[in-house]
């Protein structure tokens, strides 16, 4: 064959030291519109909150320890323990956490010199401050007790002024996640560079694109939602109180047809995240790539026909039906990625990386959540699991089997590109399998004490349960202990990480097209992509492999270009 | 800063690209901002819908209905008013800044008595309405347009004298502020309108 | 390298071997996992309840399948497939392939429909009404459940009249007495937030919603029929709990399913010595007040020695009658009492929160309490203590005048005391 040109932009001409030097710390406490000093502050911030939500489970466990109620004060203490932890994990942990890696990640894989709107992206961000404190300062008065879901009329005539914060914290998230979901969708439609069509955009831009198009068309739902709770608390309003002609089902429709979408904001770019990281470290093409980006949207669309599933045990009977069809339906788009997954890393060169290792993890974990899910979607089956541990231990292989995992995976794949440094590889294996096992028997007996007859959100249970929880705890225990381990990791490779250079992994995708960390200005020149995101294996992408590790050798552009 | 262009077909100067993709950029976030926040009005239309039911009949006994005549006069002079905005901009594109200015001003004027006329129906509920959700949702329906019909309003007046001092000129991109505040209007006329429909006329 | 592209990637003949092998493991593996079936549901204690656990059973098999096909496509994947040592050559550049996509959509798309149909079925045969619900000695009897928080209350509307010509209903407080066969439809109302009725044995659990009071609150239904369960002695107790956060007691809202072996069983040990106990109380209203204490819900916020009452949401009553003349200056300690149970917000203990429910004639449900039943109730907690503030001699007097100063109603503290119940208590 031919010698193969690739170009890869003019990103010669270079201001080299520049554009290697890592941004001060202090720049990262201060407003920027910078999209990589907003990613990371989302992802810190958001990882701080996951440190708390932890320290909140590893409460919850330790109460479960026994069937009576001894660490706690009260049966409200409990309740508005694990209020807390939900609330911090959903609205403050994982769906900022995915606003982190979609805009750190994002604009570069578009060859973007940032967002579509960076003003109106900081500002997303610096909500999320505020917001933070007024729902943590209502633990700290009153607190709201009535779980994240706030059903009235518990939450309505029956919580303290922590309940009112609750709502207004969870009102400000809520109007970040729009403005960053509004920011993304356009940044992505907008943005590409030439010759990347939505066909050549890489899998986490799909991705992210589903996931905003969701938060844009759900979230104004609990804004009306909160909205309404905020008046009957506070203004004596009776939207939910039947004495007054209110219905206590209405916050369950308007709530849940946001909630159930935003399972989907907090999965998808998981999803997103594990095809890249699956083909780069399999050294395959994704499998069936349009599939895989039609299913995001698939999901997208099935997800908002789903939401009264929630209700199974509330709803008038004959409204049940229609919502375990879509329900069950939606199992099918799932499948295709799962297949789509398998097909990518079968016949692949897999590289046992961390960000591999995770990525898998999730395979095998969400797969779990996967099968419970299409179970709690068989109506008579779920009016016997319906609000019991078998459902906790549904969302939670859904949730950290499945969004922590990809976050994982996510942070080790571009720790290297954010900080231009290599996480530890040994201490990433051991983070894996404690994480990996100390999450499996943590969950997986939750679904075995839920079909034997214990409800979710209960302090005090029935003694026949001790041995399972206190199994359950144990293994919560090593759970919590295996964050503390990527911490270290986090910490130590930052100082004293191995150089990464531009690009590690020898992947396609554009962010690893530049410097690591990108400069200012994320490219000195547009770059232009590769073709094919993921057609590793050619001889045209090992040249322009090539190509990106000659202009970036020593971690600068080198002088004179290609 | 290195200025050689690579796609050397569409040589554009850098800076003008950069304009063009702004405006493409605000008009889509315009778009997609207004497909999401009619969704709230939307979920209120939800509210009004499901709490029917917890009534024998709607209006509830012993309520009157509203009488639908003057939200009609305000709803024409709001079509009326989103009219002249889009008529003012084609006229600011097309450089005609008295026929702009003429235009605004009426918005403004009608956009003042359409909320003129629907905060008199919203003191206007009766006690009984207001003992049911039939009142209480009106209130809110009516309330929550309001507090958005009189921030747009604000704003489309700092523009519009902005715009006759002389702002904005100098291409689309330069107008935006235009044609972004016309589009909230717009916004403003299409979520009243559904209010209109459900509340006066879905019975 | 480039010979690679577009073609399938070969499997080695051990890639074969292995795949045989997990399929064999995953017979095995399925197999065992549905063998667990009956070791993680409860007992099959309702009709309702041997169809749903088919229905998980097919689910099992088929989460099984796809569980085994995935893990092991994995497993094989990272055994397989991991680059070798020093091996930095990129895998075959294979895109997809259209048929094998079309597949896993099919064949995923016809098990949920199958499963959808499978569930609809089972759906519709269990929530069929019934024809003859609630029978007893060949009468249908209305049983109503109430949720308060923290909670169950249990009535039967017997349909029997006692001598002063009202219905006789019966409480069971937490407890719902059922037989072998007998079709159970209960109509569930909660007078404050929503709770959820939960049997797991039976397999049934349905929300309670508030409703308009003025209206008739908004009554839900459960329906199940109590089946036979193997090695088991009769009566047969099968808990009840509360599936949906309630508040600060939500885990303690417990009760039970008492499933007697037959009908006759049933009147024998529950129903005919309910009613003769109704039609029957006895005379010293301070073992009355014992008997009626427990058929309200006080045991699910308050501590009581005597009655074995553990909760700690409200105040404990222990002793209450050694504190009762001294919590209100002023309020001698029967009024003190009969003001807290009806009236709790009167004097709220400090400590505590406004969370108790007001009783009462005008209440509805679980919390209606007449002035007799309130007299009684009073005598009964004036006993609570070791030198009682009450006047215990005069309660006859004492307690009616406090009743009379509180609410300005007069007592009737004949209550209950027909004819009857003279000549067989003698």
């Amino acid at each position: 064959m031919a010698t193969i040109a690739v170009p890869i932009g003019a990103q010669g001409n270079s201001q080299a030291d520049e554009a290697v030097s890592r941004p001060a710390l202090g720049e990262y406490l201060r407003w920027s519109v910078d999209h990589k000093i907003i990613g990371v502050q989302y992802g810190v911030s958001s990882f701080l909150f996951f440190l708390v939500g932890g320290a909140m489970a590893m409460g919850i466990r330790l109460e479960l320890l026994t069937p009576a109620l001894d660490l706690m004060a009260s049966g409200s203490a409990y309740n508005s323990l694990f209020t807390m932890h939900g609330t911090v994990m959903i609205f403050l942990f994982i769906i900022p956490m995915w606003a982190a890696f979609g805009n750190f990640v994002v604009p570069l894989q578009l060859g973007a010199k940032d967002m579509a709107f960076p003003w109106l992206n900081a500002f997303a961000f610096w909500l999320i401050p505020p917001a933070a404190i007024i729902i943590l300062m209502g633990y700290f008065v009153t607190p709201a007790e009535a779980g994240w879901t706030s059903y009235p009329p518990l939450s309505t005539l029956f919580s303290g002024d922590g309940q009112t914060l609750w709502a207004l914290g969870a009102h400000l998230l809520g109007i970040s996640s729009i403005m960053g979901s509004i920011n993304f969708i356009v940044t992505i439609l907008n943005m590409r560079p030439e010759g990347m069509t939505l066909w050549r955009m890489p899998l986490l831009c799909w991705a992210v694109l589903a996931t905003s198009i969701i938060a844009v068309m759900a979230t104004p739902f609990l804004a009306g939602a909160l909205t309404l709770l905020l008046l009957d608390r506070v203004a004596g309003t009776t939207f939910f109180d039947a004495a007054g002609g209110g219905d206590v089902l209405l916050w369950q429709n308007i709530f849940w047809f946001y909630s159930h979408p935003a399972v989907y904001i907090m999965v998808l770019p998981g999803m997103g995240v594990l095809s890249e990281v699956l083909s780069i470290h399999s050294r395959k093409p994704v499998f069936g790539y349009r599939m895989v980006g039609l299913s995001s949207m698939g999901i997208a669309f099935v997800g908002f026909t789903v939401w009264a599933h929630h209700m199974f045990t509330s709803l008038q009977p004959e409204l049940r039906i229609p919502f375990m069809i879509t329900t069950m339906i939606i199992a099918v788009p799932t499948g295709i990625k799962m297949f789509s997954w398998l097909g990518t890393i079968w016949g692949g060169k897999i590289r046992f990386t961390s960000a591999m290792l995770f990525a898998l993890g999730f395979l095998s974990m969400f797969v779990i959540g996967g099968i419970t899910g299409v179970m709690l979607a068989a109506l008579p089956f779920d009016i016997h699991v319906h609000d019991t541990y078998f459902v906790v231990s549904h969302f939670h292989f859904v949730l950290f089997g499945g969004s922590v995992f990809a976050i994982y995976a996510a942070l080790y794949h571009w720790f290297p590109k954010v900080t231009g440094r290599m996480m530890n590889e040994r201490l990433g294996r051991i983070h894996f399998v404690f994480t990996y096992f100390g999450f499996l028997f943590t969950f997986f007996p939750m679904h075995i004490v839920g079909m034997l007859g214990m409800p979710r959100r209960v302090a005090v249970y029935d003694p026949a349960f001790t041995q399972w929880n206190q199994l359950i705890g144990i293994a919560a225990f090593v759970l919590g202990f295996s964050t503390f381990i990527v911490v270290y990791n986090v910490i130590r490779s930052y100082f004293r990480g191995p150089i990464a250079g531009a690009n590690p992994w020898r992947a396609l995708t554009l962010e690893w097209a530049t410097t690591s960390p990108p400069p200012v200005t994320n490219f000195i020149d547009d770059p232009i992509p590769y073709e094919d995101p993921y057609g590793y294996g050619t001889e045209a992408a090992t040249a322009y492999l090539d190509a990106v590790d000659e202009t970036f050798r020593n971690g600068r552009p080198a002088s004179g270009s290609h | 800063m290195s200025t050689s262009i690579s796609h050397g077909q569409k040589a554009k100067p850098r800076d003008q690209r950069a304009a063009a993709l702004r405006l493409k950029n605000n008009r889509l976030g315009m778009s997609i901002f207004q497909i999401s926040w009619i969704m709230v009005f939307f979920a209120l239309i939800v509210v009004n819908w499901q709490l029917r039911f917890s009534y024998a009949q709607w209006p509830p006994l012993g309520v009157t209905p509203f009488e639908p005549l003057l939200p009609s006069l305000a709803t024409l002079a709001l079509l009326c008013s989103t009219i002249f905005v889009q008529r003012g901009l084609a006229a600011f594109r097309g450089a005609e800044v008295n026929v702009f200015a003429l235009c605004w001003r009426l918005a403004l004027a009608l956009g003042i008595v359409f909320m003129a006329l629907i905060a008199r129906e919203f003191a206007a509920v009766s006690e009984a309405a207001l003992a049911t959700q039939y009142g209480v949702t009106m209130r809110l329906m009516t309330g929550f347009h309001i507090v958005h019909a009189l921030a747009i309003l604000g704003v489309m007046l700092a523009v519009y004298r902005r715009a006759v001092a002389g702002a904005y000129r100098g291409g689309e991109a330069a107008g935006w502020a235009v044609e972004g505040s016309a589009k909230l209007w717009h916004f403003v006329t299409v979520a009243w309108i559904l209010f209109y429909v459900v509340l006066y006329w879905l019975r | 390298m480039n010979n690679n592209r577009n073609r399938s990637p070969s499997i080695s003949p051990a890639a074969v071997v292995v795949a045989a092998i997990f399929l064999l493991v995953s017979v095995i593996g399925i197999n065992w996992f549905t063998s667990f079936v009956p070791v993680v549901l409860p007992p099959q204690a309702s009709a309702e309840s041997k169809s749903v656990d088919e229905l998980f059973y097919v689910l099992v098999i088929i989460g099984g399948i796809v569980f085994f096909l995935i893990q092991g496509m994995l497993l094989i994947s990272v055994i397989f497939f991991r680059a070798k040592n020093g091996d930095q050559s990129d895998g075959p550049t294979y895109h997809g392939n259209a048929l094998l996509e079309i597949v896993w959509t099919i064949i995923p798309a016809g098990v949920v429909v199958f499963l959808a149909v499978l569930s609809f079925n089972v759906w519709m045969q269990n929530t069929e009404p019934k024809a003859a619900v609630n029978m007893v000695d060949g009468a249908e009897v209305k049983i109503n459940v109430n949720g308060a928080r923290y909670a169950w209350t249990h009535t039967y509307q017997t349909g029997q009249i006692d001598p002063k010509g009202a219905q006789i209903v019966i409480n069971s407080g937490n407890k719902l007495h059922t037989y072998i066969g007998q079709n159970i439809e209960l109509e569930l109302r909660t007078q404050d937030v929503i709770h959820s009725y939960w049997a797991p044995a039976m397999r049934v659990k349905q929300d309670l919603l508030p409703g308009n009071p003025a209206t008739g609150g908004r009554p839900t239904e459960i329906r199940f029929t109590p089946v036979r369960v193997e090695d088991e002695t009769y009566p047969a107790s099968y808990p009840i709990v509360c599936a949906e956060l309630c508040g600060d007691g939500h885990g303690r809202m417990t009760g039970e399913v008492i499933v007697y072996e037959d009908e006759s069983q049933f009147l024998q040990q529950f129903y005919e010595p309910a009613i003769y106990a109704i039609l029957n109380p006895p005379a010293d209203p301070v073992l009355r007040g014992e008997i009626l204490i427990q058929e309200y819900i006080c045991n699910s916020c308050h501590t009581l020695d005597s009655l074995g009452w553990t909760s700690s949401t409200g105040p404990s009553l222990n002793g209450i009658a050694d504190r009762a003349g001294e919590r209100v200056p002023g309020q001698s300690a029967e009024e003190y009492i009969v003001l807290s149970v009806w009236n709790s917000q009167a004097f709220v203990v400090p400590g505590y929160t406004e969370q108790m429910a007001a009783f009462g004639p005008d209440q509805t449900d679980a919390n209606a309490m007449s002035a007799e039943q309130l007299y009684a109730i009073a005598a009964y907690l004036c006993t609570q203590g070791e030198q009682s503030d009450c006047d215990i001699e005069n309660q006859t007097v004492a307690i009616p005048a406090a009743i009379e100063t509180a609410f300005g109603l007069e007592v009737d503290i004949t209550f209950g005391q027909g004819d009857e119940a003279e000549t067989d208590s003698s």
